[in-house]
């Protein structure tokens, strides 16, 4: 069975731009995508920012309207039947908005579980089990605004299981959140899979993905790009090898050139503290290092090192060095 | 629609309700509109008034306070949906298996019994500060009317907050719309005194007939007939406004999803 299935998917936004003379600017956010996630599986959807995850995801769970193209969820039409798949599909959208900063979780929770018409005798022991279950117990009497972030995304995962949805959309539900609180949630996205639920998950973390999807779709400018499973996507690396030089600023010049070379396939630049790696993914491995070298002349570097491509490799590569 | 699907509604409208309570009690500037403001109107009318006559100045009283009712309803009813868009849970709203109109019943009515019991309050204190007691010449009458007024103006407010969830000038209309429904429902002077041409307009309001039921009990008795009338037409026009409604909460919800507006970008 199929739980989510997409066919030729397509979301253009307008905009109006420039505040005298007002112009209509058409933004393509999902262009033409088809994908298919089957039961109880974890799916990733993987991509830089402003790549059409989250309006992916809000054209999955009724929020938006498709464009053109459709969208089935448990085998019901997004559009046609959205009434019908709302009480059945669960979704997060990473960050702290979407709450009543007023009440205290357990109210919030109590409000929304009659949004979605779950049974009083049923809410008064559910509630506190999904409290407990993210961690918010002993904070549940307390009004949302003296919540952390992380406390905020977790009671949003809390209130997304109150009606047993089978099949949940994930927006990025680690954003922000700091490397421990992220383990946590990760964790309790792993019982959920245990649960056998459907899971659609987004994230622009290459190593998330890795640790917790199945499949994934690797989504750029609207379209998808890769999708395989992790290890399918490292074999588009396989045969490259990643360069790394600890830089201290690159001049677009130089970059220019770098990538200008036949035997260089992707180039690019990650902050690191006080300094910046330039990553460089070529065939010719450390055979490469001397010329590259010469291009880089009065450019202080620090330790050069060449390594085998990790799953973060291929998603740059995928992606054209802008990661 | 079956009993089930009623009591899930109802607990909804009931929950929406109590949080509009406690979201209001927590906002000072709210808070302000509702308790402050009608202890002012009501000692500064009991003041102004009170040598002209119990009648007259229950007529004020009423026209006053349906005005303040009126205006509670359309401000803070098209405020909710915005402060809902801009604190992200207006989508979240429209996402669950409620229909969004049974959400907006209950903020409306919580907001109109709140004004409605703020001016209660205040009336009373200024009927003990300055001890003129109003009169009112067929209570039982009068309590019916009371109680259809809010019916009426919880299924007028139904009506006008669609508009909001498309994220038009919310200010702009409710300034708009203020005024005109304040003349054209005759709640401090006789719609007899406006041009022929907008007699129709005022006769399709639902307030302009719970002003009108209101002042025949308690000030301008004509008998039963005219007070019937005003009770049917209530009845009928709030039934009206609930499909009306439910049928513009459908397109304008469905235009939202496609222009994006549910949320800020
Ligand atoms: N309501 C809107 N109006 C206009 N443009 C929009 C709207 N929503 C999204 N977009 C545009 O659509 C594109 C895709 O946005 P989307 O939010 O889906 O990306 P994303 O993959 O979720 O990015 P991020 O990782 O930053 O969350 C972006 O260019 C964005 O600016
Ligand atoms: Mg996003």
């Amino acid at each position: 069975m199929k739980a989510i299935e997409v066919r030729n998917l397509r979301r253009v936004f307008r905009a109006t731009i420039g505040v005298v003379r007002r112009k209509i600017k058409e933004i393509v956010a999902v262009d033409d995508i088809s994908f298919e996630v089957y039961d109880g599986e974890l799916f990733g959807l993987l991509g830089p920012n402003g790549a059409g995850k989250t309006t992916t995801v809000k054209m999955l769970t009724t929020m938006l309207i498709p464009t053109s193209g459709e969208a089935r969820v448990l085998g019901l039409d997004v559009v046609r039947s959205a009434e019908a798949l709302r009480s059945r599909i669960g979704f997060v959208f990473g960050g702290e908005r979407g709450l009543y900063w007023r009440l205290s979780g357990y109210d919030n929770l109590r409000y929304f579980a009659s949004l979605y018409h779950v049974d009083p005798a049923v809410s008064r022991k559910r509630i506190p089990y999904l409290l407990d279950l993210v961690g918010l117990s002993d904070r549940g009497q307390e009004k949302v605004e003296g919540y952390s972030r992380g406390m905020k995304q977790r009671l949003h995962i809390a209130r997304t299981l109150l009606h047993d949805p089978q099949v949940l959309f994930l927006d990025e539900p680690t954003i922000g959140l700091d490397p421990v609180g992220a383990r946590e949630l990760r964790q309790v996205v792993r019982n959920l899979q245990a649960e056998k639920k459907t899971i659609l998950l987004t994230t622009h973390y290459m190593f998330e993905a890795d640790a917790l999807c199945q499949r994934i779709a690797v989504i750029d400018k609207g379209r998808i790009i890769a999708l395989d499973t992790p290890e399918g996507l490292k074999t588009y690396v396989k045969d490259l090898a990643v360069i790394e030089f600890e830089v201290y600023g690159v001049p677009s010049n130089v970059l220019e050139q770098l990538r200008a070379q036949p035997y260089v396939h992707t180039v690019s630049v990650e902050n690191r503290d006080q300094k910046q790696a330039l990553l460089i993914h070529s065939p010719r491995g450390s055979q490469a290092v001397p010329d590259l070298l010469s291009m880089m002349n009065g450019i202080r570097i620090g330790n050069v090192i060449v390594r085998e491509p990790t799953l973060e490799d291929a998603y740059v590569r995928l992606v054209g060095g802008e990661a | 629609m079956n009993l089930k699907t009623l009591r899930d509604y109802g607990r909804v409208i009931f929950y929406a309700a109590e949080m509009a309570l406690r979201s209001n009690l927590t906002d000072s500037f709210v808070l302000f509109g509702i308790l402050v403001q009608p202890i002012i109107i009501a000692l500064l009318a009991f003041w102004m008034l009170g040598d002209r006559g119990g009648e007259y100045i229950i007529f004020v009283v009423i026209g006053s306070g349906m005005t303040g009712l009126w205006t509670s309803c359309l401000f803070i009813s098209g405020n909710s949906i915005t402060q809902e868009r801009w604190t992200g849970t207006l989508e979240l709203m429209v996402s669950t298996p409620t229909p969004v109109s049974v959400i907006v019943i209950g903020k409306i009515l919580s907001n109109v019994l709140q004004s409605l019991a703020s001016m209660v309050l205040s009336y009373t204190l200024a009927i003990v500060i300055f001890g003129y007691v109003p009169t009112i010449n067929q209570p039982v009458l009068f309590t019916i009317s009371l109680l259809l007024t809010i019916l009426s103006y919880a299924c007028f407010g139904l009506l006008i907050s669609p508009v909001f969830v498309l994220n038009p000038d919310v200010q702009r209309l409710q300034n708009g719309l203020e005024f005109p429904v304040y003349v054209l429902c005759g709640f401090m002077f006789p719609i007899a005194l406006l041009p022929g041409w907008t007699t129709p307009l005022s006769y399709i309001l639902s307030p302009y007939w719970a002003a009108r039921a209101l002042h025949a009990t308690s000030s301008q008795w004509n008998g039963l007939g005219e007070v019937a009338l005003s009770w049917a037409a209530m009845v009928a026009l709030s039934l009206i406004y609930l499909m009306l409604s439910s049928l513009l909460f459908k397109r304008l919800l469905r235009r939202a999803r496609l222009d994006a507006t549910l949320n800020i970008q």
